[in-house]
């Protein structure tokens, strides 16, 4: 096990570029100690603004730390949504499919669920319009808010590390 | 090269050669009329494998002053087993293109696979975890794969016909793709073969018209059995893995040839015994495991009067365990190759990934130690100075306590260095848990022992076996530094251990017989309110039809070796169980044919009695009627098999030149003086007690300070506990 993998094994992990021995072995194998660290490190080399990022929050989305000291959920085009532990999905722009006819634009025929059961909600960046998110449930279900992350735990417990500020990282 | 004994005077007649074409190493293990033995080494040559044959065979008779022009007209019997076919399979590469014909609608079965197939074959965790399984890449591309409009249903009815014109038009484009092999396989043709020799016909029409070599393979005729994912990944395997070796068989029997041999080179069979060279199934010699073992070890028993065996084979890599009952193995009939499940009849071992090459590593998480199971394999551990190994293994422990003599490893082939292994031992496992080197050493195997007892326990009582009813076989090389400890308080009747157990397994490879083996899948009703006259004229027919055909094939088989039917034994088998039951039972049939009242009965009786046997004379329920849904025969051929020695005893006191030194090892958290003993210097009847260390060619065996040992007549060594 490496303690540590090379930089461009960790872009390949990112870009999903890697073989599936390769990565089976990293999912096999003790956690490198610093994987968290420098998947954080590739992800901010790869948007175009300046807030450090504090965790990847979900596919396109981190969560960042802003002058004013709020941490703010961030879509990498550089739209902001909403603070950390805010559901986010309420700024997004969504579409739902609630009709047979809506459903037949991306299934094919009899494949779909029935539109009184089941609806299909589709949320998108403001910002890039960028499909982030899909869900499938009852209609009526809310909005739910599915992931708060606990990242004072995670980053004094789990890394042992200080959490990232604007200024720590322009340093 | 490591031998049975040091005095090349000796005139030695070569008899028996078994041979085992490895990734890297060819091993050749050689034995004279005597029963003495000595084992060749050489590179493995996968342009032309015959060279690397030659050059292997050539290592071992220099040992006798032989050359190979010498030696191989005396040889009466040549087993070859090579992992070239099995490396196709994991390679998923093979030298010819193989085109399927599969029933309409069923395309992509050998994509989907079986969920099994995600994660057979991988690490216990990676088994629980969901996201480590993955389906293996199908071996064929499905743009190679064509559907043909046809079914035929379980009992063997035809619900739509054949649509020619789908076969000729799947053909036709499979050729037009330049395929080597056509293989084809209809949903239950195992029950009725109709469609798929039909297509046959047709496609051997289209074949010779457009003057192309492609074969055509049919799933009815090569693997008969129930299950169409397993039926195909056999079928496919045998003409994408195993036809391309039949050359490099040619090759390796013409190679005998030239040398003056005379001798028919044979290959090991997944189930036990071994075929020629030019059998029509081939794919049953694709081996994923050591089998060589069981096959000596059932031999050993036979000769030896032990009827019942558990089976350990401790390598570098892996823990092999198999359980022998009245001198017979168990058979697994959908073993994993590759990833693969196949439906081939493959002698029953349990594999656990933990042998004296697993890497030994500290968990950062849970700073405790964890094994393998990844392993240094053959290249030992830190201690072996001309390897690359950085990880410490568990022979770099033995080596650190003392068990093994640095200057006696493999006979001294290899070097090690038992200071490097203190150091590292001291950096990568003591240090980081704040223990002395020697302890973490010690916790290091008794980890490790513990876990190959709670295995091997598993095996004997998962079976509802009780030890104590069992002889524990230890062999492997790495088998006896490690017995004493797996078998501790087991309640084995008793330890045994060969002295040569390193060879054991190319000994059992040399013991196996030329045998046959055809299975078929039946669903044969015998129902209760049936008298036996009536059940006889009906079920008993038809068992006895299903049994006649595969007696024939196997008497085609042995045909191709000019080998008559009255050479041949044959032995008859079932799989069967009450009817509406899930499972069946092996079971040997007492007759060959069960067409009258009497014989039929006779099959019932045996069934009964072994399934009181294996569950209890409570769960019988005759009242249900019977089913049975295998049939199998064997045809077996008697060829010669190594001796087993036998000597005169001798006085319980070892020979003064058996004895080497005394040394300081560490047994369970103390320095004793231990006595070293030379394995092959001992004489039967030399009875030991511990602490010792018994050193032989490529063994070490370990006597911990509350064991002995008797060296019987037939240099076996009797393991047992003082209390």
């Amino acid at each position: 096990m490496p303690e540590s993998y090379p930089r461009e094994h960790i872009e390949d992990l990112v870009d999903d570029n890697l073989e599936w021995n390769q990565l089976h072995d990293m999912m096999s194998d003790f956690k490198d100690a610093d994987r968290f660290q420098q998947v954080r490190d590739v992800l901010q080399e790869r948007v175009d603004w300046d807030d450090p990022i504090i965790i990847p929050y979900a596919d396109h989305l981190y969560v960042v730390a802003k002058p004013d000291g709020r941490w703010v959920i961030k879509c990498d085009c550089g739209h902001e949504f909403c603070e950390h532990d805010e559901n986010w999905k309420m700024d997004a722009l969504i579409n739902v499919r609630d009709s047979e006819e809506a459903y037949l634009e991306i299934y094919p025929e009899d494949m779909h669920p029935h539109p009184d059961y089941m609806e299909l909600r589709e949320f998108f960046c403001p910002g890039c319009n960028t499909l982030l998110e899909v869900t499938n449930v009852m209609p009526g279900y809310p909005l739910i808010h599915e992931f708060e992350p606990d990242i004072e735990t995670f980053y004094s417990e789990w890394i042992e590390e200080p959490i990232p500020t604007p200024e720590t990282e322009s340093a | 090269m490591a031998s049975s004994e040091d005095d090349p005077t000796t005139q030695h007649d070569a008899q028996i050669l078994s041979i085992d074409a490895g990734g890297t190493m060819t091993d050749t293990f050689l034995m004279d009329s005597n029963g003495e033995f000595t084992v060749g080494k050489a590179k493995t040559t996968p342009d032309d494998e015959s060279r690397g044959f030659i050059k292997s065979s050539q290592d071992a008779l220099e040992d006798w002053d032989l050359s190979v022009e010498e030696g191989f007209p005396d040889l009466v019997s040549t087993v070859y087993s090579g992992t070239a076919m099995l490396n196709r399979l994991v390679e998923r590469e093979s030298e010819v293109d193989v085109g399927i014909l599969i029933t309409g609608g069923m395309e992509d079965t050998l994509r989907m696979g079986r969920g099994r197939q995600s994660y057979t074959g991988y690490s216990y965790s990676d088994r629980l975890h969901v996201n480590t399984h993955k389906h293996p890449e199908p071996l064929i591309p499905r743009n190679r794969i064509r559907g043909v409009r046809e079914r035929i249903d379980v009992k063997g009815n035809t619900l739509v016909p054949l649509y020619e014109d789908d076969v000729r038009e799947g053909v036709n484009d499979l050729l037009d793709q330049g395929v080597d092999h056509i293989v084809v396989m209809f949903l239950h043709s195992y029950k009725n073969g109709e469609h798929e020799h039909r297509t046959a016909e047709i496609a051997r029409e289209i074949i010779d018209e457009r003057g192309a070599e492609t074969s055509v393979m049919l799933s009815s005729e090569y693997y008969p059995t129930l299950k169409e994912s397993e039926r195909l990944n056999t079928v496919t395997a045998e003409a994408f893995a195993a036809e391309p070796s039949r050359d490099q068989l040619s090759n390796i029997q013409e190679a005998v040839d030239e040398q003056g041999g005379t001798v028919g080179v044979r290959v090991m069979a997944s189930h036990g015994g071994t075929i020629d060279i030019n059998a029509n199934e081939l794919a049953r010699t694709l081996i994923s495991g050591p089998i060589g073992g069981m096959i000596g070890a059932n031999y050993f028993g036979q000769k030896l009067d032990y009827n019942n065996l558990v089976c350990t084979d401790i390598g570098g890599t892996s823990f092999d365990m198999g359980i022998i009952i009245d001198n017979d193995w168990q058979i697994d009939y959908s073993p994993e190759m590759a990833r693969l499940l196949l439906s081939l009849p493959m002698v029953n071992m349990e594999s656990v990934g933990a042998g004296t090459g697993s890497y030994v590593r500290v968990n950062p998480t849970f700073d405790k130690i964890e094994l393998g199971p990844e392993s240094a394999g053959d290249q030992v551990g830190v201690s072996a100075v001309e390897t690359d190994v950085e990880t410490v293994t568990v022979t770099d422990c033995h080596v650190a306590m003392g068990w093994i003599n640095p200057e006696n490893f493999l006979g001294g082939d290899m070097p090690i260095d038992r200071e490097v292994a203190e150091q590292e031992i001291k950096e990568q496992i003591a240090d980081p848990l704040d223990m002395g080197v020697y302890e973490a050493a010690q916790g290091v195997i008794d980890i490790l022992e513990s876990k190959l007892r709670n295995d091997l326990e598993a095996v004997v009582t998962g079976e509802g076996y009780a030890p104590s009813n069992f002889k524990c076989l230890s062999y492997g090389g790495g088998g006896p530094v490690h017995t004493a400890g797996y078998t501790k308080d087991l309640g084995f009747d008793e330890v045994l251990i060969p002295e040569w157990a390193a060879g054991f397994s190319a000994f059992g490879c040399g013991a196996a017989d030329y045998e046959y083996r055809y299975d078929q899948t039946t669903s044969i009703d015998i129902d209760p309110d049936l008298s036996m006259e009536e059940a006889a004229a009906t079920a008993g027919e038809a068992l006895t039809e299903v049994w006649t055909n595969l007696e024939q094939k196997v008497e085609n088989e042995f045909e191709n070796s000019n080998i008559g039917r009255d050479e041949i034994d044959f032995q008859y088998n079932i799989l069967g169980q009450y009817q509406g039951q899930l499972n069946s039972i092996d079971i040997e049939s007492p007759v060959g044919r069960v067409d009258s009242p009497e014989k039929l009965e006779q099959l019932l009786d045996t069934f009964e009695e072994g399934y009181r046997r294996q569950y209890s004379e409570e769960a019988r329920s005759p009242e249900l009627g019977h089913t049975i849904t295998q049939a199998s025969v064997r045809g077996v051929r008697d060829v010669v098999k190594p001796e087993i020695p036998t000597e005169e005893l001798q006085g319980p006191e070892p020979p003064a030149d058996a004895y080497k030194e005394t040394r300081e090892a560490y047994w369970d958290g103390e320095w004793l003086d231990t006595e070293i003993y030379d394995l092959h210097a001992l004489q039967p009847g030399n009875e030991l007690s511990g602490p010792a260390v018994l050193e032989g060619a490529a063994t070490t065996y370990a006597l911990p300070p509350d064991c002995e040992t008797r060296l019987d007549e037939h240099r076996v060594h009797h393991l047992t506990t003082t209390e």
